[in-house]
């Protein structure tokens, strides 16, 4: 009898395929979304199966999770406000399919030209995890060898905020209403244990699967449910504390970078001494930056005066 | 006892993938949200037995941001099918 395991692997396989066509044929637009956050849960599970915890955490707090909020409250924006669909012309779908059919050949040539033998740069990262001040080779990749990608991927989070911000400037809206006892209830039993969690992963990133980028996506949630429950409303006076925490991560990490540069060594080449200081720090920044970032992209408008008539309605 | 706990594994996944008919056929939105709920409550349960399985303890740590963010996600939905209504 063949493995169970393999059986497993390969419905979760087909389940995948599957999915990934249901999500682009299905014609209702909440269904979309459905799928699509089952697709990240499959997604997730096929990461695990795949012997990556730390892709799979990602996916399941980013992908799945907040992804999900964020597509419900964008398909919520767009029914609160229908606008008539902007016809798209012939030229602009050829040439889509044009760049993702380069995409897919470009993919292609690199998954042919790889050879399934190679060692992979794994045997270099074992051998100098212990210069990089953290345990886990996951996070020595991100946050030393490879630190200046993970730079850029909190200036794409920052720069998706900016966009959001210029979009909708001036756009009003009248403030949630008061959502009821049982929201504010689960809001309290739930909001201390997210922390818990989102502080817990930020600190066992050092050597387990974990980090900044979940750590940031679980506290993001905290900030969600602050702001679907009514507990915390924005104010346009709170915009400059927004803007520290949006910088801020960017500001610290480039700072360590250039620190460090000035001292006679490279970018990012922490001192082993106080490597794992730097890791901490940087990444705590980065976790509040990444939430406040994140739960801003959900609340989705710069936060703007309103007139008293409509804080009354 | 492994191959019992594949094969529940297996039994799990093939429940869930039935309720994508409720999805796929809705028709209203609570109703799908309630199977995409299903599907994370079952994720969960997989990851338990996937990280006893692969005997990964990290799994269990995916597992708690599943359940997590799952009832956001929820809450979510909930609240802004609320103010959609009135």
């Amino acid at each position: 009898m063949a493995d169970p395991l393999l059986i497993f692997d390969a419905l979760l396989g087909v389940a995948l395929i599957a999915l990934a066509i249901a999500v682009l044929v299905v014609r209702d637009r909440f269904a979309m979304i459905v799928l699509f956050i089952i697709f990240g849960l499959m997604t997730a599970l096929a990461w695990v199966r795949l012997s990556a915890p730390d892709v799979a955490l990602a996916e399941a707090a980013i992908g799945t999770g907040l992804a999900g909020a964020l597509m419900l409250k964008t398909l919520h924006h767009i029914r609160a406000a229908p606008a008539a669909p902007v016809p798209v012309s012939v030229g602009v779908v050829f040439a889509n399919m044009g760049f993702c059919a380069m995409v897919f050949v470009g993919l292609a040539i690199a998954f042919m030209a790889t050879s399934l033998e190679a060692p992979g740069l794994a045997p270099q990262v074992a051998q100098n995890i212990d210069a990089s001040g953290v345990a886990h080779p996951v996070t020595a990749v991100l946050l030393n060898f490879r630190a200046y990608d993970t730079l850029m991927e909190v200036v794409v989070l920052l720069a998706a905020i900016i966009a959001v911000w210029m979009i909708e400037r001036g756009i009003e809206q009248a403030p949630a209403r008061h959502l009821g006892e049982i929201y504010r209830g689960f809001a309290r039993l739930a909001l201390p244990a997210i922390v818990v969690i989102g502080t817990y992963l930020l600190w066992v990133g050092a050597y387990a699967p974990g980090g900044a980028f979940q750590g940031g996506a679980a506290l993001a949630a905290v900030g969600l449910l602050l702001l679907l429950s009514g507990l915390y409303r924005p104010q346009p006076a709170h915009r400059p504390i927004a803007r520290l925490g949006f910088v801020l991560g960017i500001a610290v990490f480039a700072s360590v970078a250039l620190l460090v540069a000035s001292g006679g060594r490279l970018p990012f080449e922490y001192p082993p001494a106080h490597a794992k200081t730097l890791i901490l720090l940087i990444e705590g920044v980065v976790t509040i930056s990444i939430a406040v970032t994140l739960a801003a992209l959900f609340h989705g408008r710069e936060p703007e005066a309103i007139p008293v008539s409509e804080t009354r309605a | 006892m492994s191959t019992a706990l594949s094969i529940t594994l297996i039994v799990i996944l093939l429940s869930i993938l039935g309720g994508l008919i409720r999805i796929l056929r809705g028709p209203s939105p609570a109703e799908r949200m309630l199977a995409a709920q299903l599907f994370g409550t079952a994720s969960v349960a997989m990851l338990l037995i996937l990280s006893h399985l692969m005997a990964m303890p990290a799994l269990l740590d995916v597992a708690l941001v599943f359940a997590l963010l799952a009832a956001v996600t929820l809450v979510c939905f909930v609240v802004l099918a609320e103010e959609e209504r009135r």
